[in-house]
Parts: C-alpha cells; sequence; structure tokens
C-alpha cells in the first residue's frame, strides 16, 4: 500500500450514548532520523507528526506523535456517540503529506 | 602562603571534592526528565503515580520495533485533558501525546510503539485541576526495534 492509506474501523451500528471503539491503521515508514549503517549518511526521519479524530466536523481527540511509534502505526482511541455521523481521521507526516479517511455510524 | 592559609584552603578543597559527586545527579538529569520536564513543565519527581490508571503491556516482548501498549483509566474523562507516553530509555523518550475532550466517553488509548531496550514505559495524564498523575510498568526486550 501506498504512504499514507489507511484504514479506519468502527462499529457500522450503534445505540445512543454507546462509546464505541476507533481503530486505525496508517500505512507509514516511521523511520527516525538516523545514520545509515551501509553508507554513514545521516537520514532524515520520516513518521507522522499529528491524527486528529472528528465526528461530525466536531474535534474529538489529537494525537501527536513520534518516530517511536511503530511502522505502519495502529491505533485505538473511544468515541461516545449521541447522533448518527461521520467519523473521520485527519493525519499528517513531517514530510507535507496530509491525509484523511472517513466512516460512517448509525446511531438508534 | 603560610600555614595556617594552607590549611585552610585544602580544608575548603576537601569539602569541595566531597560535596561535587553529589550535586552531580542534579546537573545530569537523564534524557527522560529533560523530555518530561521540556514537556510537561513539570519535573518527573513530582508526578505522583496511581493504581486508577491501567497500563497494559506485555511483560517480555520478544521483538522491541512492535510492542503493543494499551493506557485505561477509571478516571471521568471530563477531568482528564492529555496523555502522555514515555519509554524511559529510549533515544527519544517521548512517543506520543494525546489530547482528550468530553466526547472521547473514557480514557482510553492503545497503540503499538518501538522500544530500544529493556526498560520503563510511563503513561502521564494531565487532569484539568493541573495536576499529573502516572502509571509504569517495564517491559522486557529480548530484541531491540530502534534505527
Amino acid at each position: 500500500m501506498a504512504v499514507g492509506a489507511g484504514i479506519l474501523r468502527v462499529p457500522k451500528e450503534a445505540k445512543k450514548g454507546e462509546i464505541v471503539r476507533v481503530q486505525m491503521v496508517i500505512t507509514h515508514p516511521m523511520t527516525p532520523a538516523r545514520k545509515d549503517p551501509q553508507t554513514g549518511q545521516q537520514v532524515p526521519a520520516y513518521n507522522l507528526t499529528k491524527l486528529e479524530l472528528l465526528f461530525n466536523d466536531k474535534l474529538v481527540s489529537t494525537v501527536n506523535m513520534g518516530a517511536g511509534v511503530s511502522a505502519n502505526p495502529f491505533m485505538a482511541l473511544t468515541l461516545k456517540v449521541e447522533e448518527s455521523g461521520v467519523v473521520k481521521i485527519v493525519y499528517e507526516d513531517n514530510k507535507g503529506g496530509k491525509w484523511d479517511k472517513t466512516a460512517e455510524i448509525k446511531v438508534s | 602562603m603560610d600555614r595556617r592559609k594552607f590549611l585552610a584552603l585544602s580544608a575548603v578543597a576537601a569539602v569541595g571534592l566531597t560535596i561535587a559527586p553529589a550535586l552531580q545527579p542534579a546537573f545530569g538529569a537523564t534524557k527522560l526528565e529533560e523530555e518530561v520536564s521540556k514537556r510537561l513543565g513539570v519535573q518527573l519527581s513530582q508526578i505522583k503515580e496511581v493504581a486508577d490508571i491501567k497500563l497494559t503491556a506485555p511483560t517480555i516482548a520478544e521483538s522491541g520495533a512492535n510492542v503493543p501498549i494499551t493506557v485505561e483509566s477509571t478516571i471521568p474523562i471530563d477531568k482528564v485533558e492529555q496523555l502522555w507516553i514515555f519509554v524511559d530509555k529510549n533515544p527519544v523518550p517521548w512517543i506520543a501525546d494525546v489530547k482528550f475532550t468530553p466526547m472521547n466517553g473514557q480514557v482510553f488509548f492503545s497503540t503499538r510503539i518501538k522500544m530500544g531496550e529493556t526498560s520503563n514505559v510511563r503513561a502521564i495524564l494531565k487532569l484539568k485541576d493541573g495536576s499529573y498523575v502516572m502509571a509504569t510498568k517495564e517491559v522486557k526486550v529480548t530484541a531491540g526495534g530502534c534505527g
């Protein structure tokens, strides 16, 4: 998968007031700044820096991260749903890449 | 220099030499302590360990490149502002921080982290009243995962 491709998983249906788990996996190398063992050259860091979780365009959580998060980061957060809506994640890396991903929840 | 002065000076020197090693830790703060005070604005020693944060991590991790950790807490979400995750002995101890809002419903965060060697993992919560609490867990790493 291309760098920045993401999978966002939420339950399709939920009860009003239920706390649902939002899980995501993003394809990204997450390499820290380091010296290449073969060439001895300094390799700059390439990692995700920020991820925002939104529900119906309202900010729920902001995650800031460094290269200490594993490659192809998996993350899980919770969200309390009171109405049907769209869960959205927006994430960016330190080389200017910016992506987003959405999923819908039906609340009964 | 007469004898009296010499004795006084050597006494001062002796005291200085014995005190100097005792002062060392204050100047040579570890990377973790520096990072905590830089990012949180408080000293690590001032943060209390509490039992109502649950930090789940494997006791032994086979690969340091992928250590799953989960932070949960029974502290109500509207009292919590932010969560930090640190690994004591990583080259960069700061892993991630998470800002919570009441829309999260509960304090919950799960991810996978890299660990260079066996060390403590820390989850530090900032509460709305400005205080900090934390949970620690030691993870033994049999193969490091940095660089």
